[in-house]
């Protein structure tokens, strides 16, 4: 798959690919037992540090995307196949609603934020 | 307009006649020299030599002495045509001249070994009837010419870097790509009908040694094994360095330069039709490098110096759009002479 790095992007490194890797799983393009890049691999070609790689995978395991073992590598739970379409119907609710009211989209992302940490 | 291929032209061609002119000759040379000795032995030898052997172990078929020998460099002198015309005609990439290189040394020692294996073992025998083959001698005469083909294979120089002159092509596709922004496109490209056509291949050289209780045999299917599990699959990468498909098991592979690339583009691959096989493969039209696994979506990457590679990959799309799009960055990045 297409892994991006936004060095410009006030968002960490490791929570570019945290989210990338979600994003991923929902749309289909990875799926339950596959394996992601060795971190080794994926941080040569991003020219990122591995620790960095090694905390997006960490990241993922403790949300149970991923199983991390030391022989195949991080590799994509059973669990991680969820049905989202609840939460998309509803986040295209929210974003229309945000659109209605005319709320920029920083606005509204920090409406949601704010929500999350409720 | 100035014309770089020209120049790169005459280039790859100069190697490709010195690496086939060499390794013709150090072939041919593996294979006279074993004649010689063979005629040496000839007051050892009985007057028709046994050169063919039933399934049960006893000579079915013989021939004078000068008559093997005869046939043997027939058969090198064949061989090395045919690597030759590989090599001096689709030799525009490195690995095609190191692969024919060792093809023609392996050649040449296999007649090397047909003869020295095959006539050494009659020595002092009165009468062919009574020669046998063990399945080692076997598996010598096949796998021994490995070693000086491996030597001549890594003696072949590799390919001197030629960055390209020009731009992407403003038609190719491109990936969306900030400024601040770094990508990779990571993938692994798998086998279909070449894996079943491995697995046959391994069955049936077991099946062969085991029927015939040739056990030194069972080195063909462990080799070929090795062989097949080497081209069963790929890693794919595309990043600011350029395209690297290598084996998951570490060898063989491939590194084409970001400015190295003139295009890349997404084709529709026929492994048997365009590359007579599949795996690591010479393509029949100009010596394209095919790492082809299976029929179908490719990657095809047009390189410098009248080279080309094909991998067959899944979502290739994505992948020849980041690679030109990365092929542009490194020609903005060059330092202006």
């Amino acid at each position: 798959m297409l892994w991006t790095i936004d060095t410009g992007s006030d968002e960490p490194l490791y929570a570019q690919l945290v989210a990338q890797t979600h994003l991923a799983v929902a749309r289909g393009d990875l799926a339950p037992g596959d394996r992601l890049p060795a971190a080794r691999e994926l941080a040569t070609s991003l020219e990122l540090n591995v620790h960095t790689v090694l905390r997006a995978y960490q990241q993922l395991r403790d949300e149970g995307l991923v199983d991390l073992r030391r022989s195949r590598g991080a590799v994509i739970t059973a669990a991680a196949a969820r049905d989202l379409t609840a939460v998309e119907d509803a986040l295209r609710a929210f974003v229309a609603a945000a659109r209605e009211a005319r709320l920029s989209p920083e606005a509204t992302t920090t409406l949601l934020q704010e929500e999350l940490k409720r | 307009m100035t014309t770089p291929l020209d120049t790169v032209r005459t280039d790859w061609h100069g190697r490709a006649r010195r690496s086939t002119l060499w390794s013709s000759v150090a072939g041919l040379g593996l294979t006279l020299t074993a004649a010689a000795v063979v005629r040496s032995w000839r007051d050892d030898l009985p007057a028709r030599v046994a050169t063919h052997w039933g399934p049960d172990g006893t000579p079915d078929a013989t021939m004078t002495v000068t008559g093997l020998v005869t046939a043997v460099l027939a058969l090198t002198v064949g061989l090395l045509a045919l690597f030759a015309v590989v090599g001096l005609v689709w030799g525009s990439s490195a690995s095609t001249r190191r692969m024919a290189a060792g093809s023609a040394v392996w050649s040449g020692g296999l007649g090397a070994t047909l003869l020295l294996v095959g006539a050494g073992a009659q020595r002092g025998l009165d009468d062919a009837s009574s020669a046998t083959l063990s399945g080692w001698a076997v598996a010598a005469t096949i796998l021994l010419p490995l070693v000086p083909a491996v030597v001549a294979a890594l003696v072949v120089p590799g390919d001197a870097r030629q960055p390209a002159d020009a731009p992407v092509p403003p038609e190719a596709a491109r990936a969306r790509l900030g400024t601040d922004e770094r990508a990779a496109w990571l993938r692994t490209a798998q086998g279909g009908t070449g894996l079943a056509v491995g697995a046959a291949a391994v069955v049936g050289t077991t099946v062969l040694a085991v029927l015939t209780r040739q056990w030194p045999l069972l080195l063909v299917p462990a080799v070929l094994t090795l062989l097949f599990a080497a081209m069963f699959a790929f890693r794919v990468r595309v990043d600011a360095t350029g395209l690297t498909a290598r084996s998951v098991l570490g060898w063989p592979g491939t590194h084409v330069p970001a400015d190295e690339v003139v295009a890349a583009s997404v084709v529709h691959v026929d492994p048997f039709r365009e590359f007579g096989g599949w795996g690591w493969r010479v393509g029949f039209r100009g010596g394209r490098i095919g790492i082809v696994l299976r029929a179908g979506e490719a990657l095809l990457v047009e390189r410098t110096g009248e080279r080309s590679l094909v991998v067959t990959v899944d979502d290739a799309a994505t992948g020849a759009a980041l690679l030109n799009t990365l092929a542009d960055r490194s020609r903005q990045n060059r330092t202006p002479h």
